[in-house]
This record gives structure tokens, C-alpha cells and sequence, in this order.
């Protein structure tokens, strides 16, 4: 995987790539040392969040760019949490760099990366431990109806994010343990951490106090 | 920006521009000459707010702009300007450098933050 990136690298202007995953952290880097891996994180969940508010207005959103004075930040979604991102100085060459996020687009596609996995470098702070597919499990229906209402409730809270950030938040809690409602709290804890502002995440569990005693209830 | 009226009606008039909107940081469409107000008004918040914490989170500085490149070659851009956002999108067929160049000579006259 590493030499795929390398290859966005020879590129006049980019200083290096970098692969997220938002559940696993970075998979690839080849960024210089002064971007550390818990930036990388940080700033590959903020694209991905930027791209899926944009999905929203546009379906046929493919590259999003932030042009910053000093530098230029390019992403694309490789996949579902899965973002591929540039960062270059303002003189690149855009078209260049965007017909080879094209061909690695193509490559990740065929599924190339797979077996270099092993070539991920520089895991480290921020980065989360991929789980076991074993963990996942299925959802009974009453479950499914909770997390919609769940869902529903955290839209009056977020607005148009909330979907991305439950769907996100969900799938995470589903990779680390059984979907079951005995681990109900560990969702809730996730997304009080992703709403990030006590009054809200009050406020948010006050909507969806009446939906739980009733899944409570049977 | 006393005559943001203006200011949406002449960037609307720049080659290359299809339609616009610009609003305040709040999220209060000042004008628009576009549709889908609420749904490009949502999207302006969310990113420049998105971008502006990739900024602090690496020490970049201001954000000039950020593109939404799409298939149809109809990018959207979102210019973040004191405390309002203007939102553009850009024409199928134009040259995006001169629009991006006029787009930049009109905010400088009216941003106190541009250089």
C-alpha cells in the first residue's frame, strides 16, 4: 500500500498522502514526521465528516479541496469511513494529482490493497485496534427500531450530520461487542463524545430516555 | 459589509458563476440566487467549521476556500469571509481560474482579513 502513496508523492507539490479509516485510524502515511498520527486521525475524520455533508447536496461529489494560505488539503473517499488525502503546497498540480487519485481509486477498487495491509506504517496514539469480525453480530428488529428512533432524536440535536455521525458511531459500537441493549450505554457514551457539548448531550438523552423504557419494557 | 445585497448580486454577475448564496455565520441567509438555500446553508456551516478545526488542529492558517469537485464538473466553492460565507456555484463549462480571480479581487474589497 505504501508504494501506492509514494507514487502521489513524486508528484511537484505533494508533500505526502495519508489513508484513514475513521474506525481504525491511519492505515498508510507517508507524510513528513511533523504531521503525527493522532493529527492524521483527526483530520481524516473531519474530511470524512466535510464529505458526507457534501454527499448530501451533491451524489456525484468525487474530490473535496480546502485551500489553505500555506497549503492545500485534497480528499476523496475511497470508501464507506475509508479517505484518502493529500497534502500539497499551493503550486501543485491539481489535474495531475487528481488522475492519480483516480488510478489509486481504481486499484483500491480491484482490492490491491488488501494483502499489503501488512505494510501499514507509523500505527500509533489516536489509532484504535481493527476488531475481530467475529464481533459483529446481528441486530434483532426491536433493536433496529430503537437505534431509528435513536437516530430520529439525534437529528434535533446535530441537524443534517446526525446521520453521519450515528451510522458512524453504530458501526463502531457494533465491530466492539455484540449489538445487544445491555451495551446501550457504550452507544450513547459515543455519541455524547461526538456531540461534544454537555447541554446537548443532556438534552439528547433526555429525547431518547422514553424510547429505551419502552424497548425496556418489551 | 453594509451592501451584501450587492455584493451577492455582483459576484452572481462573475463569468463562470451559476448561482450563489452568502450567509452569516449563524447560519441567517443574507441572499441567495440559488436554490436549495437550506440545504447549501447547512453545508456551509458545517464545513467551514470543519475546516476551520483541521486548521487549528495543524496549525495552518486562514482558510481561503474550500471545493466540492463533482462529475458534472459544476464544483461548489465555499469562501469564508469575517463572519459571513458565501457559498458558489460554478458553471459547467468556465474558466475556473478567472473565476476564482474574480471571485478573489471582490473580497479583498470587501474582507478586513485578506491581504
Amino acid at each position: 500500500m505504501l508504494h501506492l502513496i509514494d507514487e502521489l508523492k513524486v508528484i511537484p507539490g505533494v508533500m505526502g498522502a495519508c489513508i484513514v479509516n475513521s474506525q481504525t485510524g491511519v492505515k498508510v502515511s507517508n507524510l513528513p514526521a511533523i504531521f503525527r498520527v493522532e493529527r492524521l486521525v483527526l483530520v481524516g475524520q473531519h474530511l470524512l465528516k466535510i464529505y458526507a455533508a457534501g454527499r448530501m447536496s451533491f451524489a456525484d461529489l468525487t474530490d473535496i479541496t480546502l485551500n489553505y494560505d500555506e497549503s492545500v488539503v485534497v480528499a476523496r473517499e475511497l470508501e464507506k469511513n475509508t479517505l484518502l488525502f493529500a497534502i500539497c503546497d499551493p503550486s501543485f498540480n491539481q489535474n495531475l494529482l487528481t488522475m492519480s487519485f483516480n488510478l489509486l481509486h481504481e486499484e483500491f477498487k480491484l482490492g490491491n490493497f488488501v494483502e499489503a495491509d501488512a505494510e501499514i506504517v507509523a500505527p500509533g496514539a489516536g489509532q484504535t485496534t481493527a476488531p475481530s469480525p467475529s464481533a459483529k453480530g446481528t441486530i434483532s428488529d426491536p433493536l433496529k427500531n430503537l437505534l431509528k428512533a435513536m437516530k430520529a432524536s439525534l437529528g434535533k440535536i446535530l441537524g443534517p450530520m446526525a446521520e453521519f455521525i450515528f451510522d458512524e458511531a453504530t458501526d463502531l459500537w457494533i465491530e466492539q461487542g455484540a449489538p445487544d441493549f445491555s451495551r446501550i450505554e457504550e452507544l450513547v457514551e459515543q455519541l455524547d463524545r461526538e456531540i461534544d457539548d454537555q447541554d446537548k448531550s443532556t438534552k439528547y438523552r433526555q429525547l431518547i430516555s422514553s424510547a429505551l423504557k419502552d424497548f425496556q419494557k418489551g | 459589509m453594509a451592501t451584501a445585497k450587492d455584493f451577492v448580486e455582483r459576484v452572481s454577475q462573475i463569468a463562470g458563476v451559476a448561482g450563489c448564496l452568502l450567509i452569516r455565520s449563524d447560519g441567517m441567509v443574507v441572499d441567495q440566487t440559488s436554490d436549495d438555500v437550506e440545504g447549501y446553508s447547512s453545508l456551509l456551516q458545517i464545513s467551514s467549521g470543519l475546516a476551520a478545526d483541521i486548521m487549528n488542529g495543524t496549525g495552518f492558517s486562514h482558510c481561503r476556500y474550500i471545493n466540492f469537485q463533482r462529475t458534472n464538473n459544476q464544483s461548489f466553492y465555499i469562501f469564508p469571509i469575517d463572519q459571513y460565507l458565501l457559498g458558489i456555484i460554478q458553471q459547467e463549462d468556465c474558466s475556473v481560474n478567472e473565476m476564482l480571480e474574480q471571485v478573489f479581487s471582490l473580497l479583498d474589497k470587501v474582507s478586513t482579513n485578506r491581504g
